[in-house]
């Protein structure tokens, strides 16, 4: 056994001292951890090294700022008690991030080979954009109500890719992990790479919905904001949850995450990160009917789970300022090319799209007779095949990735690991979790300039 | 012959469900292949889960089989083994025994549509 004392490592951001609060433990001293498995965590926060900076403050917009740890190689942790401070201690900025500083030693029986520096530790950053300043949660990983939340993780002389998690509840668990924290993705990849995830909230990230973020202009985005204004105006008494549901919703439209860059703070010094290289995207996201708006001619569609949070003004506005518009499989399938097409030409981003559960164990059907043709307006089941084999028609001219979640489930068990056909079991998102990470170790050997 | 129908498991996790709409009324015939009603199962008293599991199932007559009475409303939860709906053969059985056998159906899982309950109610 040999006994390793696990240091922070370098850390530098530019014009700034990083400070970080006293550490939180995720296990307890004496369990074992796996290689890259993370142990523990702490805030931090970039103080100006000469109190004034010249330009906007880095990170300005991300209000949580985290790195947590991870050993490179497995074994038993033992914590250093003095590097938990406690209290407020171990939520504010209180000691300067020191490279030599030691927060724990593991016993181990791995041999490190002459490149990995066993000592050091693995550093996975967190950040956290709030829906609003108020959503202010003082303590936990990344807490708090978020727009966006990414972690990025970086070897010496690596650039992290970054991938762009825009899906529902089937790429969500998949990308932020059981802890809402990225650690399932860091620990299955040891290269550099950066995971971004966008929630669903209140606007659900379907095709069209998508390429109309992508190029709304902020004259466009002005109309929206004044006709939504002015309807909840003439309101009799628009409530608290009008107003909240209505600025979330207005947060969201008028952020655009497929062209959002990224300030990063490595062990070298800090970076530039261009937009994402790739979009995860579900196909369960599409629709069968959409929102349109009567006047502007915007597409919203927010989930039904979502709209229960919308006040009486806000679903008085659905339902007059837009008309539902029906999507065939033909629309669904022409809105992904635009989409597909724009984002390739804007920012070159390669999609990845979970496709859909297809058949269900749950059904016993003998005969097709009793469903009226087109059958897909009816069963879903129908309807998801159809689906899959339209995003297979996209992919056959267009360079997009498919995760196959239905031959997966298929192959695992859906009737134990995918019970409604979109939440997954944990053995489950770890497949999916291998298979995005194929697809990004794919993309980036074919990019590595870009990359 | 008398029949019923209860509420099936559907789902191994379910305890019950919630019915969406209902397609016939109390003494029509019902053939085989009509749609009797359809209801959305919510696992989510049983998985932990940021939205609702919610899946939405049709059951549809695999006989002909006349409708006597039918217990439930469109937005009326029901538990496993409620007993749903009672069919006849003929028009004047009397259709209190004990021990009618179930009515063969076929339960199709389908998508949302804006006749259910909910999305208009909920």
């Amino acid at each position: 056994m040999t006994s390793i004392d696990l240091h922070l490592g370098p850390l530098r951001a530019e014009g700034c001292n990083i400070v970080r609060s006293g550490v939180r433990w995720l296990c307890r001293s004496g369990q074992h951890c796996r290689p890259n498995q993370v142990f523990a965590y702490c805030n931090i926060s970039l103080e100006p090294v000469t109190g004034r900076l010249s330009g906007p403050r880095p990170f300005a917009e991300e209000l949580e700022l985290q790195v947590a740890f991870a050993s490179r190689v497995g074994g038993r942790i033992s914590i250093n008690s003095s590097a938990a401070r406690g209290g407020y201690l171990s939520v504010r900025g209180v000691d300067p991030w020191d490279p030599d500083a030691v927060i724990a030693t593991i016993e181990t029986d791995v041999i490190p080979d002459g490149q990995v520096d066993a000592s050091r530790l693995r550093l996975l950053a967190l950040a956290g954009r709030r829906m609003t300043a108020l959503a202010d949660a003082p303590s936990g990983l990344l807490p708090g109500w978020h727009g966006r939340t990414r972690g990025w993780w970086c070897e010496e002389g690596q650039v992290p890719a970054t991938l762009l998690s825009l899906g529902i509840c089937d790429a969500t668990g998949v990308v932020v992990g059981e802890q809402c924290a990225f650690f399932e993705m860091f620990e299955a990849m040891p290269t550099a790479a950066q995971m971004v995830f966008v929630p669903d909230q209140p606007l659900a990230p379907c095709a069209p919905v998508l390429l109309e973020q992508l190029q709304r202009t902020p004259a466009q985005f002005d109309a929206i904001a004044a006709e939504l204004k002015g309807f909840l105006l003439d309101s009799a008494m628009p409530s608290p949850d009008d107003w909240m549901f209505a600025g979330a919703l207005l947060s969201v439209m008028k952020r655009n995450p497929i062209r959002d860059s990224y300030n990063v703070f490595l062990p070298a010094g800090p970076a530039r990160l261009g937009p994402a290289d790739a979009v995860l995207l579900s196909l369960s996201a599409e629709p069968q009917t959409i929102l349109r708006h009567r006047e502007l001619g915007y597409h919203v569609h927010i989930m039904r789970h979502h709209q229960a949070a919308a006040g009486p003004a806000v679903r008085e506005w659905l339902a007059e300022a837009f008309v539902s518009v029906r999507r065939s499989i033909d629309d669904i399938k022409r809105d992904y090319e635009a989409f597909v097409d724009n984002m390739a030409r804007i920012t070159g981003a390669r999609p990845i799209i979970l496709n859909r559960m297809s058949t269900s164990g749950h059904e016993d059907i003998s005969s097709y007779a009793p469903f009226d043709a087109p059958m897909s307006d009816t069963l879903a089941t129908v309807a998801s095949k159809e689906l899959n084999l339209m995003l297979d028609d996209v992919a056959d001219k267009r360079e997009l990735y498919i995760v196959d979640v239905d031959a997966i489930a298929a192959e695992i068990g859906a009737g134990e690991h995918l019970p409604d056909g979109i939440h997954q079991s944990g053995p489950m998102q770890m497949l999916l979790r291998q298979e995005i990470l194929r697809i990004l170790a794919h993309l980036q050997a074919a990019r590595p300039s870009a990359l | 012959m008398v029949y019923e129908f209860r509420l099936p498991l559907i789902v191994p996790q379910m305890t019950g469900g919630t019915v969406e709409c209902v397609y016939a009324k109390p003494g029509e015939l019902l053939k085989m292949g009509s749609k009797l009603l359809d209801v959305s199962i919510d696992l989510s008293s049983a998985f932990a889960q940021e939205c609702p599991p919610v899946s939405f199932f049709r059951v549809v007559l695999r006989e002909t089989a006349l409708l006597r009475e039918l217990s439930v409303v469109p937005g009326q939860h029901c538990r496993v083994g409620d007993i749903l709906a009672i069919f006849s053969s003929d028009a004047d059985e009397n259709i209190r025994v004990s021990g009618p056998r179930a009515v063969r159906t076929t339960i199709a899982s389908i998508m949302h549509h804006d006749g259910m309950w909910t999305g208009n109610h909920q």
